[in-house]
């Protein structure tokens, strides 16, 4: 049975972690079972490469070091891979307890875990259970988005990308070539901030829209990338929440709660009816029109209009 | 790397876990199975099956330099810690994936409205300790952030209900039916995703309910105890509510601008249609609560079955457009928009303006996040008054 490559990894890291000098590739070889057996030069140096890279990935800083003949050896050297002193209370603990549970995507969940496992290790104080401190709260951060992860490390690695998105009422996608900035969740929905260059400027993306894969281009940003990046604010306005006009509409007593909680001013204006100012902001058109005959739009006529023609594509349906 | 396949993150995991293991066990001999599984947050299956690899590791597999670890089912004893040498098994510093993950939900739960001060605090304070040990591996995290949304007052108010075993009285908006209801309800536990909710018993229906905290109009901590039966939590992270089987189907057609309904409610199917749009399936226990989704859709799309859905949205629209007809003198909006491209539910969405790649769909004309309650949008991907449906046991 071939030899399991969490085995392999581990006696990887052990005898670069163990190590003084550097240590060459044969010699790697002839003190791990798994390299031994891995065949032809050609697939031992595959494997060599893929797990030197997936140890970097989970932390190990990995030297390369070329000794007098010219040979390159390797070792993780103490110095380097030691974690820095850091020392939490039991609060400390509970709440990092109860943020390593909240991601909900594998890599992220599985690194969250990590973190608070080599913390452990390091003495975080175990007397409180997490669960227990926080009684019963359960923040999750969602990622149903196939585009996150690849996404994630383009931001990570500051590394262009590709890929095809379709603008909202886009009948067919379009190619995409954006240097990533940032990722943010809101709503359970996830943005992508970067730099769009065939646009040549900023652009947001929601990644639901992107459709295929990712792909990653060579080569480096050509823009700088902002301080800071807020994607929030871009979707915000977007979703209406720029509200910079007022509204005045006619809303059945009883009905449109959230119409009213929103509402600047309300009157009684009889026979069952209030009249009510409201801030009016991108979208608004379409959520009036949820409440059918409970709302009456008085102004502004360009608003009227607007839900006026869209009642009017509901009846003909 | 961006566009790879996503590897099976077992191996890494793993590795990763059985290294900190090492320095773990190094300063705990015989330590309980039970309680090493706890503090790293794995199963005691797990843990013993890096029980089984560890002693296949160690600096060479010649020479007995492997880990002499064993176990006896209930400690395990490690019986030449020597082998790694005297440093070997120092703590790692973290990996820039591991800080990331750790620091961007820990802000993001420190940033939840209504989260009690003395966990905020300490997780601020655990924040910055963190940071400072991952040093440069930390930086990465700022690329990388994540709000949720909450109530304040209402969270602390379920929050202090949950600690203090109290039952709750709420005054609670149902989109679906446009109308508030006064109910008891036993809470649960706290949710977020995006939204938070409150899982709870409710006394009226004699069933679990999940509330929208932005949508709890008015709220009350009474005297009586809270006394919830007993009930199965579920897992909450797919989709708060899961049409069952036997819910009645509907079909709903959208072209390429109404494609934002297959991003916001749980559907059985979505198929592409010729034209950019979808025709897409879904089952829901209350069809008439999707009269709204008809509304809102305009020529962006309609519903093809049930006929008495579609029709009930057809006369709802004639009714209110009846409305217009009596008073349109005063204010004379009609028919200046015409037939020519109206805005879909984006609007101005889309490529143009300030640096928007696309738009969000209708997340709605929302309220301001301090603000309260939300309007209802597809935002809540559950159709409205599904979260407030009947549990169904199975």
């Amino acid at each position: 049975m071939a030899i399991a490559k969490a085995e392999r990894l581990m006696n990887l890291a052990l005898c670069l972690l163990g190590t003084r000098r550097p240590l060459s590739k044969r010699e790697l070889r002839e003190s791990i079972e798994a390299y031994l057996e891995a065949g032809t030069d050609d697939s031992f140096n595959r494997m060599f490469e893929r797990d030197k890279e997936d140890l970097r990935e989970l932390g190990l800083v990995i030297e390369t070091v070329e000794n007098l003949d010219g040979e390159i050896g390797y070792l993780a050297r103490r110095d380097s891979n030691r974690l820095p002193p850091i020392t939490l209370d039991a609060e400390e603990a509970a709440a990092l307890g109860l943020a390593a549970k909240v991601w909900q995507q594998a890599r992220l969940a599985g690194a969250a875990s990590g973190a608070l496992q080599k913390l452990r290790a390091a003495g975080l104080p175990e007397d409180v259970d997490p669960y227990e401190a926080h009684g019963a709260l359960e923040p999750r951060i969602p990622v149903h988005e196939a585009a996150f992860e690849p996404l994630m490390l383009a931001c990570r690695d500051r590394r262009p990308v590709v890929f095809d998105y379709r603008k909202a009422s886009a009948a067919q996608p379009e190619p995409r070539n954006v240097e990533p900035w940032a990722l943010e969740c809101w709503r359970g929905h996830w943005y992508l901030a970067g730099f769009d260059r065939d646009r040549g400027a900023e652009r947001v993306f929601r990644l639901s829209r992107i459709t295929g894969r990712v792909r990653a281009r060579g080569g480096r940003f050509t823009a700088p990338v902002p301080d800071v990046v807020t994607v929030r604010e871009t979707v915000a306005s977007w979703a209406g929440e720029r509200a910079d006009r007022t509204a005045l509409i006619r809303l059945r007593t009883g009905a449109g709660y959230p119409l009213r909680s929103r509402a600047t001013k309300v009157r009684e204006a009889g026979e069952g009816w209030d009249e009510l100012e409201i801030p009016y902001g991108h979208g608004l058109d379409a959520w009036l029109v949820e409440f059918g005959p409970d709302v009456v739009v008085l102004e502004p006529a360009e608003l009227r209009a607007d839900v006026v023609e869209r009642l009017r594509a509901v009846a003909k349906g | 790397m961006a566009g790879k396949p996503v590897r099976p993150a077992n191996a890494i995991d793993q590795t990763r876990r059985m290294l900190s293991l090492v320095t773990y066990l190094r300063e705990r001999p015989g330590a309980r199975i039970e309680d090493v599984a706890r503090a790293f947050g794995i199963t005691e299956d797990e843990l013993v099956s890096d029980l089984d690899v560890l002693p296949m590791c160690g600096t060479s597999f010649r020479g007995g330099d492997l880990l002499d670890i064993d176990t006896d089912g209930e400690r395990i004893w490690w019986h030449n810690p020597a082998a790694l040498g005297a440093d070997a098994a120092e703590p790692l510093r973290l990996a820039a994936d591991e800080a990331t993950a750790l620091l961007v939900a820990a802000r993001a739960v420190a940033t939840l409205p209504g989260l009690r001060e003395g966990d905020r605090q300490a997780l601020l304070r655990a924040t910055a300790k963190v940071e400072t040990s991952a040093g440069e591996a930390a930086g990465a995290s700022s690329r990388l952030s994540v709000t949720f949304e909450s109530e304040g007052g209402v969270f602390a108010d379920v929050d202090r209900a949950i600690s203090e075993r109290r039952r709750l009285w709420v005054r609670y908006y149902s989109p679906a039916r446009d109308e508030l209801t006064e109910r008891e309800i036993d809470p649960i536990r706290l949710v977020s995703v995006g939204h938070t909710y409150v899982e709870a018993w409710c006394r009226r229906s004699e069933a679990r309910r999940t509330f929208r905290l932005d949508r709890v109009a008015e709220i009350k901590v009474l005297d009586e105890p809270s006394a919830p039966p007993e009930v199965e939590l579920r897992d909450l992270s797919e989709a708060l509510v899961q049409p069952a089987a036997e819910d009645p189907e509907v079909v709903v057609e959208v072209g390429p601008g109404g494609r934002w309904v297959a991003e916001y409610y749980p559907h059985d199917s979505a198929e592409e249609l010729d034209d950019g749009g979808l025709r897409i399936t879904l089952r829901t226990p209350d069809p008439a609560s999707l009269r709204r989704l008809a509304l809102r859709l305009g020529r962006d799309g309609r519903i093809v079955s049930p006929a008495e859905l579609a029709d009930s949205a057809r006369r709802a629209a004639r009714e209110a457009l009846a409305a217009y007809d009596g008073a349109g003198g005063t204010h004379g909006a009609d028919g200046t928009h015409g037939a020519d491209g109206a805005p879909g539910a984006d609007g101005t969405g889309g490529d143009g303006g300030t640096g928007t790649g696309g738009s969000p769909g209708p997340v709605g004309a929302g309220t301001s996040p301090a603000e309260r309650p939300e309007r209802d949008g597809p935002d809540d991907g559950g159709g409205g008054g599904a979260h407030d449906r009947r549990e169904r046991t199975r």
